[in-house]
């Protein structure tokens, strides 16, 4: 068991900078999620903590040991690929005994640990199989069997549920949950699906462009993002974001209005020093944040109504050509092609001034 | 996929036209061993045999030197074979796998070996096996078999040790597998048949090895088929029932080799393994 710290951390391939200094540090048993669009260095990152890929600049430790050079296997690592990348050619025993074999174990002691692995995953009776023999599930569970045999300080996942199906992916979602609270490890975890995120970390890193966005507790990057990127990134369906202007500011808020769009003043809370009277900003709502009654709405024409049953996902244009998403409990009264207000609760809102920073 | 009845006809009278072509001559070889001579140059050819005879392998293995030859042969190849696996799959790995100076240019300069007639190179070979005392040994072939075979086999097995996923060689190390033991347990394995491949490449090239076998050889004893046999024919006059049963038996080798390789060309080798 062991906590790991990343101090200044960059890589590059060739002159281009994919990781652009990255400092974190993660205690001993946390779940750390990365989440960040494609090709914002997720992976990369995960492989330079596993060894995989070199470090261009930066320190690395895990378990106060500096491993920024080490070799992958003297890390006290795993990691589960996003491929399972399992041996083919070994039976599903010998895969996950490989890890063992290799740290020079005797064959009893590792067929006891591979035996243990196995009745975690619900492996026992596939010991004997190949690869080739096993449903996606149930490779993924070997790739996992693989990786928890040889008790690692740290678990690294690189996106590993996502060649699976939607139904098999919450099941695994649930099992990794549950061998979290059992091994009790640190884990870190590569995903770009939100949902993985939200429910399986204690802390998610939301990375962009091979630089840390914000790091928080998934409630708090859904409450109180830093930044645009981080409110758009986190809830689904994404939040609203709809330009305004400052008509009036006073102590911890401003009150904004979009005249164009129906918005008349309304007062929202800001964190730091209010914005002055006259600048421009964008106001973001979430579409679960939106309720009929009070004074803040939005008008807009109803474009399309997705009705899922117990939620109803509205989409609107506003007359500024913006786009909103507005989510009802009540599927009835929205017909296509009407104008029609949408009230939000203004205490749920932010804003962000014209870079994209929270206000 | 579905075909229609024409698509077929004509795929299967293609594969007619392919197994005659390549059969034809083999069942020639094969059924002219065991006619009787008067048969085999009678003016009307006979596709089956009229007669029955085992006289022609009689007199090959009893009175001709064809067992020894055939026997120098088979060390020749198999060794031959075997060292050229030995040398090129870590070679190939290395040049796969390993960064240092240099490894895309020796990579290209390794078939420069094939850019000389072997002629060419025929003649400082051999003076540098008779100083090294090695004219008139089998080895002295083994030697040659392998520099010609290796260049190629190098190429071949590099481009199927990069079909391998790269996952598969990441998991090893992240498992703490030392590349010796990747190469040896993971990758080999994965890319048996590449080395089938190269195994059923270096053991044709060497079985049927002449220029350097005639000139690097001799002593009778030691000699390969290719040589030996042609020397068994006669100059002057062909006793044609010999020479079919000779170049009969001097297949089954090759035969039997592919009969034991081929299992090894089973595609979906990494099946499973990513996906
Ligand atoms: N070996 C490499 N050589 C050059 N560039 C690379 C290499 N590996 C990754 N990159 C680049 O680094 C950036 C980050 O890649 P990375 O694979 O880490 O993204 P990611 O966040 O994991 O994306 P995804 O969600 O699609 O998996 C990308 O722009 C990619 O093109
Ligand atoms: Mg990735």
């Amino acid at each position: 068991m062991a906590g790991l710290s990343l101090q200044g951390v960059k890589k590059r391939f060739g002159h281009t900078e994919v990781i652009t200094g990255v400092d974190l540090s993660i205690a001993d048993g946390e779940f750390v999620v990365f989440v960040g669009p494609s090709g914002c260095g997720k992976s990369t990152l995960l492989r330079m903590i596993a060894g995989l890929e070199t470090v261009s600049d930066g320190r690395i430790e895990i378990g106060g040991r500096d491993v920024t050079n080490a070799d992958p296997a003297k890390r006290g690592i795993a990691m589960v690929f996003q491929t399972y990348a399992l041996y083919p050619h070994m039976s599903v025993a010998a895969n996950m005994g490989f890890p063992l074999e290799m740290a020079g174990l005797p064959q009893p002691e590792i067929d006891a640990k591979v035996a243990e692995a196995a009745k975690i995953l619900h492996l026992e009776p596939f010991l004997k199989r190949k690869p080739r023999e096993l449903s996606g599930g149930q490779r993924q569970r070997v790739a996992i069997g693989r990786a928890i045999v040889r008790k690692p300080d740290v678990f690294l996942f690189d996106e590993p549920l996502s060649n699976l199906d939607a139904e098999l992916r919450v099941q695994m979602r649930i099992e990794i949950a549950r061998l979290h609270q059992q091994l009790k490890s640190t884990m870190i975890y590569v995903t770009h699906d939100q949902v993985e995120a939200m429910t399986l970390a204690s802390r998610i890193v939301v990375l962009k462009a091979g630089r840390i966005e914000q790091v928080g507790a998934p409630l708090d990057l859904y409450e109180n993002p830093d930044n645009m990127f981080v409110a758009g990134f986190i809830g689904s369906p994404r939040m609203n974001f709809v330009p305004v202007t400052v008509v009036s500011q006073g102590d911890g808020f401003a009150v904004v209005a979009a005249a164009e769009v129906g918005l008349r003043e309304v007062s929202v809370a800001v964190r730091g020093e209010p914005p002055v009277v006259g600048t421009r900003g964008v106001l973001g709502v979430r579409p679960e944040h939106f309720a009929s009654g009070g004074d803040a709405c939005f008008e807009g024409t109803v474009s399309v109504v997705e009705r899922l049953g117990g939620l109803t996902y509205v989409h609107a244009s506003l007359s500024d050509k913006s786009a909103l998403t507005v989510e009802s409990r009540d599927p009835r009264g929205f017909d296509l092609g009407t104008t029609r207000r949408f009230a939000f609760d203004p205490r749920r809102a932010f804003l962000f001034d014209g870079t994209g920073q929270r206000l | 996929m579905k075909r229609t009845l024409p698509q077929s006809l004509a795929l299967y009278a293609g594969l007619a036209v392919i197994v005659l072509l390549i059969g034809l001559p083999f069942w020639w070889v094969m059924s002219g061993s065991i006619k009787l001579p008067r048969e085999i140059i009678s003016r009307v050819p006979t596709m089956v045999p009229q007669s029955f005879t085992l006289q022609h392998f009689e007199k090959l293995l009893q009175s001709t030197d064809f067992p020894a030859y055939l026997v120098n042969s088979l060390l020749v190849a198999l060794f031959s074979t075997v060292f050229t696996i030995a040398l090129a799959l870590p070679t190939a790995y290395a040049f796969f796998r390993m960064k240092f100076p240099g490894r895309a240019a020796l990579y290209r300069l390794i078939l420069v070996a094939y850019a000389f007639p072997t002629v060419v190179v025929l003649i400082p070979i051999y003076g540098l096996f008779a100083r090294f005392g090695l004219i008139d040994t089998r080895a002295s072939l083994v030697i040659v078999n392998i520099a010609f075979a290796l260049p190629f086999s190098i190429w071949m097995m590099r481009s199927f040790l990069a079909s391998v996923p790269r996952d598969i060689e990441e998991a090893a190390i992240v498992d703490g597998a030392p590349p010796r033991v990747i190469l040896l347990r993971i990758m080999a394995p994965l890319i048996a048949p590449g080395i089938a491949s190269v195994a059923i490449f270096t053991f044709i090239a060497s079985w049927t090895e002449y220029l350097f076998a005639s000139v690097l050889i001799v002593s009778d004893a030691r000699r390969t088929i290719p040589v030996g046999f042609a020397g068994i024919i006669g100059q002057y006059q062909i006793d044609w029932g010999l020479l079919l049963a000779g170049a009969t038996l001097a297949t089954i080798p090759v035969v039997i080799l592919f009969a034991f390789v081929g299992r090894w060309f089973v595609t979906g080798l990494t099946e499973g393994a990513v996906k």
